[in-house]
């Protein structure tokens, strides 16, 4: 949320260095869940996950590691306040920023006109 | 420091009231905040962290804006426009921007007027305007802070809905930016037609904004 307040001097400012320091962050949680993911570590990818779509899967270590999640090269990175997307080869993830860090609100996601994004994981 | 207080009573009372209404606003923003980001799976805030937030600042600026847009085109339209009977006009026959002599500038100035109503050139034109250019100039900030603001929080409210972020463009052509602005206009705009209309018919004893109780309704430009 400081983040968000930050955000909005970045923008009065055009201050480009401001937007790469709001970037790491996300990008870094972004390769670390779908790393995880990816190499069938079902606990450290979940623990990446945000609450709420930790709970939306029934059993949050065998399934998502079944989603078929792989790690991909990042294509571009938005941060708003306390929410991201990660644009990614074939994938695009949604995270929101807890006091912890960021974490995965939404995984495995398609873009659909008109509509929000389709996600085979979501908070 | 009792005269100086009684000397900037209304201009105190308003400034106290701003700062009082600012902060009511900030602690239940804070609040309504909350309850919206516990229900979307996200975590609650400080106060210190709403009111450093596009989400707050984008709900302040909107109204900004629109208070200083209504001051600014009634200052510039009752230049121009009068309305019979009311006492937020001026007489008719008086419409324009007046006489250098009516208006005490330049040869017609008096001892104590300000140095540039005396002086000429653009130093007089200027200042003949400044009130108006100061009103304008604060809306279109206001209304400039409303919008990178408000692209903030709308394209996070966008991204926690797992929708694509607008850009700035995007932003000041989009529906919810042109709502945002819209319904405070429409609500500034009555507020002043009801002032000038129900100021002809309707008295307040004593307030500047009216006529004296006993002047006729047909009354222009006095004030009671």
């Amino acid at each position: 949320m400081a983040a968000r307040a930050m955000a909005v001097v970045c923008l009065a400012l055009i201050a480009a260095s401001c937007a790469s320091a709001e970037k790491d962050p996300v990008v870094s949680a972004a390769e670390r869940f779908l790393s995880a993911a990816g190499q069938g570590q079902g606990g450290p990818a979940c623990r990446l996950l945000a609450p709420k779509a930790a709970r939306s899967l029934d059993d949050c270590e065998k399934q998502i590691v079944s989603v078929g999640l792989r790690p991909a090269a990042v294509r571009g990175v938005d941060v708003w306040g306390d929410e991201a997307r990660v644009r990614l080869d074939g994938d695009t993830l949604f995270l929101h920023r807890f006091s912890e860090g960021w974490r995965i609100r939404a995984a495995g996601c398609a873009p659909r006109p008109g509509e929000p994004y389709e996600c085979e994981v979501e908070a | 420091m009792r005269r100086l207080v009684r000397d900037n009573a209304l201009a105190m009372c308003f400034l106290l009231l701003f700062l009082l209404s600012l902060a009511g606003q900030s602690v239940a923003g804070t609040a309504a905040y909350n309850e919206d980001q516990v229900a979307e799976g996200g975590a609650p805030v400080t106060w210190l962290q709403y009111v450093t937030s596009s989400t707050f600042a984008v709900d302040v600026a909107e109204n900004w804006q629109s208070e200083y847009l209504q001051f600014f085109l009634y200052i510039l339209i009752t230049v121009w426009l009068i309305q019979r009977g009311s006492p937020e006009s001026k007489e008719s026959g008086e419409e324009g921007l007046e006489s250098d002599a009516e208006q005490k500038i330049g040869p017609f100035a008096g001892s104590r007027s300000p140095a540039w109503a005396v002086a000429g050139g653009w130093r007089r034109t200027l200042f003949s305007h400044s009130l108006g250019i100061a009103m304008g100039l604060i809306f279109l900030l206001s209304w400039l802070a409303q919008s990178v603001a408000g692209l903030a929080a709308y394209d996070e409210e966008r991204l926690a809905r797992l929708e694509d972020p607008v850009g700035w463009l995007g932003y000041v052509t989009s529906a919810e930016f042109w709502n945002r602005t819209l319904q405070n206009w429409q609500s500034e705009f009555l507020a002043v037609a009801s002032m000038v209309l129900l100021a002809i018919f309707l008295r307040e004893r004593g307030s500047p904004q009216s006529k004296k109780v006993g002047d006729p309704h047909s009354a222009t430009a006095s004030s009671g």
